[in-house]
C-alpha cells in the first residue's frame, strides 16, 4: 500500500468525522412551541416583532438587554430578552431571527438578525433635491 | 440612440461573440485548421471589445446620473460624494458580474499574446465561461424564461407601475427624479477598491482551469502544468490579499468587532483560495518529480468550480439570512446553479473520460522527501476547505434536502476550533518543508539545520504564552509552530539562501503566512472587551446568566475606568449623514492627575431610508489597537409629556409640584426697574418666588402680569431650565385675595449618553504584516518564473 493512499484514507476519516461533528454541534431552524418544548437546545426563531407591545430598552440599568415581544411564523407570540444592546433602526425590521434558548417565559438571545425592508423592496422614487433639479 | 440602446447592443455582441468565439477556438483545436483559428481570434477581440464597451457604458450612465435607467436609480443618488461611482457600479449583482467578466478580458487578452501553442482549447474555456456568465446580463426574456438581470434596462421597463406615480406624468420626469443611493454600510472607500481586487482574484482562477481543460482536451496531462504554475501562484497572492482585503474592510468600517467572522461569503471566499494554495503547491511537485495526475487535475478544476459556486452563494439570495452581505435574489438562481453544475460536470466528465490514459506514478515516495510533505499539505488545505465549506453550504442543504440546519450562535469558536488543528500542521509542514529534499533527505543533517529555528521558536514560544497567561495547550502549539514557520523560513533564506532574493519567493510568502497565522492567533485568542460596565448602576441584580456585559454606559462628562484607561464621553458633533461621538481617552500621570491620552470618534452614519449604520474608530499602536464602536445612542432627544397645573393661592402659600417645592414670598409691585421690556405706560406686578429643588438648594422665580395700556393683559413667564420648570402669572382676583399661576414642569433631562463596546487586539499588525509578505512571496515567485523563462 502507497504512503498517498494511507494518507487519503485519513483524509475521508477525518472529513467524516467533521460531517457527523458538524451536524451534531449545528443548531436549527425551529418555532415558539419546539423552543420552548427544548429549553435546553439553542435555536433559531424567525418571526415579526409585536409592534403593540413595549419595547423595554434602559441603557442606564443595564446597556446589555433590551425586551421585546414577537411573533413566529405560527403567530405565537412570546416574550424575548436579547442579551445585546438595541439594534439600530430596529423598530423597523420586517423579519427577525432570534439565535438563543427558551428560559423560563421568555425566549433569551444571544444574537439577532434583522431584514429591514427598505434594503429589499422598491417602493417609492423620490425627486431631487430643489436646488439639482 | 439612447445609451441604454448602445449597452444593450454591446451586451449582445459580447454574448454573442463568446459563444462564437468558443465554437471557433474549440473547432480550431479539434480540426486543427487556421480559418477557424483566426474566426475564434477575431470573435475574442470582438468579445472583448464589447465588454470593454458594457463596463465604459454603465460607467458613463452613472456618472452622468441617468435616473430614468433601473441599475443607476437602484444605485446612486444625487447626494453621494463622486468618490462612490465606483462602488455604486459595483453594488449590484449586473456590475459585479460585469468587472469580472471585465477581468477576464484583461486575462484573457494576456494570453492571447503569451500562450503559445495553448491559444484554441484555453480560450475556448475562458469564452465559454464569458458565454454563461454574459447570458447572466442579457435580461432577454426566452421561451417565457426571464435570463439575467440587464443594467441598461429603463427604470420604466423594470418598474411599470411606477407610471402612474405623479412625478412620471412629467414629459420630463428624467431630469426630476432621484436615485435611491447607494447603502450606507457600502458607502466607504474599502468599498471602491475590495470588490474589484477580490473579483480579480476570482477571475485569475479561470487561467489553471483553462490549461486543465486545455490539457484534457488535447490529452497533454502534464504539458499543461508548465504556463499554468504562474498563473496559479499570481492568483494565490491576489486572491489572498483581496480576501484578508476583505477583513481589514469589516475590522476598519464595520461594526462585527474584528477582522473575521466566517460569514457565509467570506468563508466562499476562503476556500477557493485554500484549493488554489494545494493545486499550486502540486504543480510545484510536479514541475520536480511528478505527482499524481488525477489529484493535479482534481485540485485545479475544483478551485474554479468553488470560486463558481462562491458566486452561487453570494448572488443567488440563498444565504438570505445568513449573511451580512450577500446579494439580493434577482430571480437568477436558476442560471447560476446551471453555470455552476456545468462546469463541475465538465471537469468530471473530462477527467473521469480521460482517467484510463492518465500517466501512472507508481513510485513511491520516500517519508523524507519534500514531494511527499507537499502532497500531503496539499491534501490537508483541501480538507480544510472542505469543513468550512461544508458548514457554509447548511442554507444550500436546507434547500436540497429540506432540513432545517443552522450553524451555532457560536460561529466563529465552532470554526476556529475546527481550522487550529488544521492551521497547526500546516504551519509546521511549512515550516520543515524546505529542509527537506526532494527524493530523499538525510535525516542527521535535517535536524542538525532545524534545531537552531526550533530552539529559538520554543523560547520565544514559552516566554510569550508566559507573558499573555496563554493557558490552552493548542493555543500555545500553534503559536509555537506558527514562530517556526516564520523562524525556520528565516533561517533558511539568510543561510541556505544567503539572504538572495533569487529563488527566495518559497521562503517570503511562507515567512508571511507564518506571520499572518501569529497574528490571527494573538489578536484572537488575546483580544478583550475592555468596555464591560463599570457605571455606578449595578447590572448584576439583573440576572448574570445571560449578561454579556460587553457594553459600557457613558454618561456625558462623566468619566470612567475602561481596562488601562479613564474614559469620557465629551459630547457629540454632527456633519452632514453623520453623528460624531467624542470619547476622550485617559491616564494618571506621575503626580496621580488624569492626562488625555488620545481622543477617539466613533460614529453612527444615518440613512432614514436604509438604517443607520455604527462605524468603528480604532486607536492604532503598533503592538495592539483598540478598537470601538457605539452600540447604541439615543437620536432624539426624548423629553416627556410636560405636566401643566393650574395653582390658585396667596400671599406666603406654598405649591409643590413633583421634583420640587416653591414659596410664593412677596409681590414686586416695581418690576419695571429690573425688566427693561416694560414701559412706564404698564400696571406690571412681579410674584417672586423661592423655589427648592430636591437638593434643598433655593432659585429664585418672578414672574409678571402685565396690563398693557390698561387695555390687554400679557404674562411675562419664568423658568428654571435645568429642573424643566416654567411659571406664568395669569391673573388676579381681587375678591379672594388669590393668584392665579400655570406651572408647566417637563420631566428633568438626562445628560446625554452613549452606550459603547471597546475591544483592545493585540498583534493585529504581525497580521496585516504577514498577509503582505505573503502576498509580496507569490508575486515574487511569479516574477522569478517569468524572468526564468
Amino acid at each position: 500500500m502507497k504512503k498517498s493512499h494511507i494518507a487519503l484514507i485519513i483524509v475521508i476519516a477525518v472529513l467524516i468525522g467533521a460531517m457527523i461533528t458538524a451536524i451534531n454541534d449545528s443548531s436549527s431552524y425551529a418555532n415558539f412551541a419546539e423552543a420552548f418544548a427544548n429549553p435546553t437546545d439553542e435555536f433559531h426563531v424567525v418571526g415579526q416583532l409585536n409592534r403593540e407591545k413595549e419595547m423595554i430598552y434602559d441603557p442606564l440599568t443595564n446597556p446589555d438587554e433590551f425586551v421585546f415581544y414577537m411573533y413566529d411564523i405560527n403567530n405565537e407570540e412570546h416574550k424575548v430578552v436579547l442579551h445585546k444592546s438595541k439594534p439600530q433602526d430596529f423598530e423597523r425590521s420586517e423579519q427577525i431571527v432570534l439565535i438563543g434558548q427558551a428560559q423560563g417565559d421568555a425566549f433569551h438571545a444571544n444574537e439577532i438578525l434583522m431584514k429591514c425592508p427598505s434594503k429589499y423592496t422598491e417602493g417609492e422614487v423620490t425627486a431631487k433635491a430643489e436646488s439639482n433639479s | 440612440m439612447t445609451i441604454g440602446q448602445i449597452g444593450n447592443i454591446f451586451t449582445v455582441i459580447a454574448f454573442a461573440a463568446s459563444f462564437m468565439s468558443m465554437v471557433a477556438y474549440f473547432l480550431a483545436d479539434r480540426k486543427n485548421d487556421d480559418t477557424y483559428l483566426r474566426l475564434g481570434r477575431i470573435s475574442f477581440l470582438a468579445h472583448s471589445l464589447a465588454v470593454i464597451g458594457m463596463v465604459a457604458t454603465l460607467f458613463i450612465m452613472i456618472f452622468n446620473q441617468y435616473f430614468e435607467y433601473h441599475y443607476v436609480w437602484q444605485h446612486s443618488n444625487t447626494d453621494m460624494p463622486m468618490k462612490y461611482i465606483f462602488s455604486c457600479f459595483w453594488e449590484g449583482i449586473e456590475g459585479s458580474f460585469m468587472i469580472w467578466t471585465f477581468w477576464h478580458v484583461i486575462l484573457g487578452l494576456i494570453l492571447f499574446k503569451s500562450v503559445k501553442g495553448w491559444e484554441a482549447p484555453v480560450l475556448s474555456v475562458i469564452s465559454a465561461v464569458q458565454f454563461f456568465m454574459l447570458s447572466m446580463l442579457l435580461g432577454s426574456v426566452i421561451f417565457g424564461h426571464k435570463f439575467g438581470s440587464n443594467p441598461f434596462t429603463m427604470l420604466l421597463r423594470e418598474h411599470p407601475d411606477f407610471s402612474n406615480l405623479p412625478i412620471f406624468e412629467n414629459v420630463n420626469y428624467t431630469d426630476a427624479i432621484d436615485g435611491r443611493g447607494l447603502n450606507p454600510l457600502l458607502q466607504n472607500y474599502w468599498m471602491v477598491i475590495h470588490p474589484p481586487f477580490v473579483l480579480f482574484g476570482y477571475a485569475t482562477a479561470i487561467v489553471p482551469f483553462a490549461y486543465a481543460i486545455a490539457g484534457l482536451l488535447r490529452g497533454k496531462y502534464i504539458e499543461w502544468v508548465k504556463p499554468a504554475l504562474s498563473w496559479t501562484f499570481f492568483g494565490i497572492g491576489v486572491l489572498g490579499i483581496g480576501v484578508l482585503m476583505g477583513g481589514a474592510w469589516a475590522y476598519e468600517s464595520l461594526s462585527f468587532g474584528g477582522f473575521w467572522a466566517w460569514d457565509p461569503v467570506e468563508n466562499a471566499s476562503l476556500v477557493p483560495w485554500l484549493t488554489m494554495v494545494g493545486a499550486g503547491h502540486l504543480m510545484l511537485i510536479q514541475r520536480k518529480k511528478g505527482v499524481s495526475v488525477l489529484s493535479l487535475f482534481f485540485l485545479t478544476t475544483i478551485t474554479f468550480c468553488l470560486v463558481q459556486y462562491a458566486s452561487f452563494l453570494t448572488k443567488s439570495g440563498v444565504l438570505g439570512d445568513t449573511s451580512v452581505h450577500s446579494f439580493t435574489d434577482l430571480g437568477m438562481t436558476g442560471q447560476l446553479a446551471v453555470s455552476l453544475i456545468f462546469f463541475c460536470v465538465l471537469s468530471i466528465v473530462l477527467i473521469a473520460i480521460n482517467y484510463k490514459r492518465f500517466p501512472t506514478h507508481e513510485k513511491e515516495e520516500s517519508i523524507t522527501s519534500r514531494e511527499f510533505w507537499m502532497f500531503v499539505s496539499s491534501l490537508i488545505l483541501l480538507v480544510a476547505a472542505f469543513i468550512i465549506s461544508f458548514s457554509t453550504s447548511f442554507p444550500v442543504i436546507n434547500k436540497l434536502f429540506g432540513t432545517n440546519l443552522a450553524t451555532t450562535v457560536e460561529r466563529i469558536d465552532y470554526y476556529n476550533q475546527w481550522i487550529t488543528p488544521f492551521a497547526i500542521i500546516t504551519s509546521l509542514l511549512l515550516a520543515i518543508g524546505q529542509y527537506l529534499k526532494y527524493t530523499k533527505t538525510d535525516m542527521r543533517s535535517f535536524w542538525k539545520n532545524i534545531s537552531i529555528s526550533a530552539g529559538l521558536s520554543t523560547i520565544i514560544a514559552v516566554a510569550s504564552a508566559i507573558a499573555m497567561e496563554m493557558r490552552n495547550p493548542i493555543y500555545i502549539a500553534l503559536l509555537f509552530t506558527s514562530l517556526l514557520a516564520t523562524t525556520a523560513n528565516t533561517h533558511y533564506w539568510l543561510l541556505f539562501l544567503k539572504g538572495k532574493m533569487k529563488s527566495a519567493s518559497a521562503s517570503i510568502a511562507h515567512i508571511g503566512f507564518g506571520l499572518l497565522l501569529l497574528g490571527v492567533l494573538i489578536s484572537t485568542t488575546e483580544s478583550e472587551v475592555i468596555s464591560t460596565n463599570s457605571s455606578l448602576y449595578d447590572i448584576s441584580v439583573l440576572g448574570e446568566d445571560f449578561s454579556n456585559n460587553e457594553n459600557i454606559l457613558l454618561m456625558q462628562n462623566d468619566t470612567l475606568i475602561m481596562g488601562d484607561f479613564f474614559v469620557s464621553y465629551r459630547g457629540k458633533r454632527a456633519e452632514d449623514n453623520f453623528i460624531h461621538y467624542e470619547v476622550e481617552y485617559m491616564q494618571p500621570n506621575e503626580s496621580g492627575e488624569l492626562e488625555k491620552q488620545f481622543t477617539l470618534y466613533p460614529y453612527l452614519q444615518l440613512n432614514p431610508r436604509m438604517g443607520n449604520v455604527a462605524e468603528p474608530y480604532t486607536k492604532h499602536y503598533l503592538h495592539k489597537d483598540i478598537y470601538t464602536h457605539i452600540s447604541y445612542a439615543e437620536l432624539e432627544d426624548k423629553s416627556e409629556d410636560a405636566i401643566l397645573e393650574e395653582h390658585s393661592v396667596g400671599l406666603g402659600d406654598t405649591i409643590f409640584t413633583k421634583t420640587s417645592f416653591m414659596v410664593f414670598d412677596s409681590l414686586d409691585r416695581t418690576p419695571q426697574k429690573r425688566f427693561g421690556g416694560l414701559t412706564e405706560n404698564d400696571l406690571a406686578i412681579g410674584a417672586h418666588f423661592t423655589l427648592f429643588d430636591v437638593n434643598t438648594k433655593a432659585h429664585q422665580l418672578e414672574p409678571l402680569f402685565v396690563l398693557r395700556n390698561r387695555e390687554f393683559s400679557m404674562t411675562v413667564p419664568d423658568s428654571i431650565p435645568d429642573l424643566g420648570i416654567k411659571i406664568s402669572f395669569d391673573g388676579i382676583d381681587p375678591e379672594n385675595e388669590s393668584f392665579k399661576f400655570r406651572i408647566l414642569e417637563e420631566a428633568p433631562k438626562f445628560n446625554d449618553f452613549i452606550v459603547m463596546k471597546a475591544i483592545v487586539f493585540p498583534g493585529i499588525n504581525i497580521l496585516w504584516l504577514g498577509c503582505i509578505v505573503m502576498g509580496l512571496g507569490s508575486f515574487l515567485s511569479v516574477w522569478q518564473r517569468i524572468r526564468r523563462k
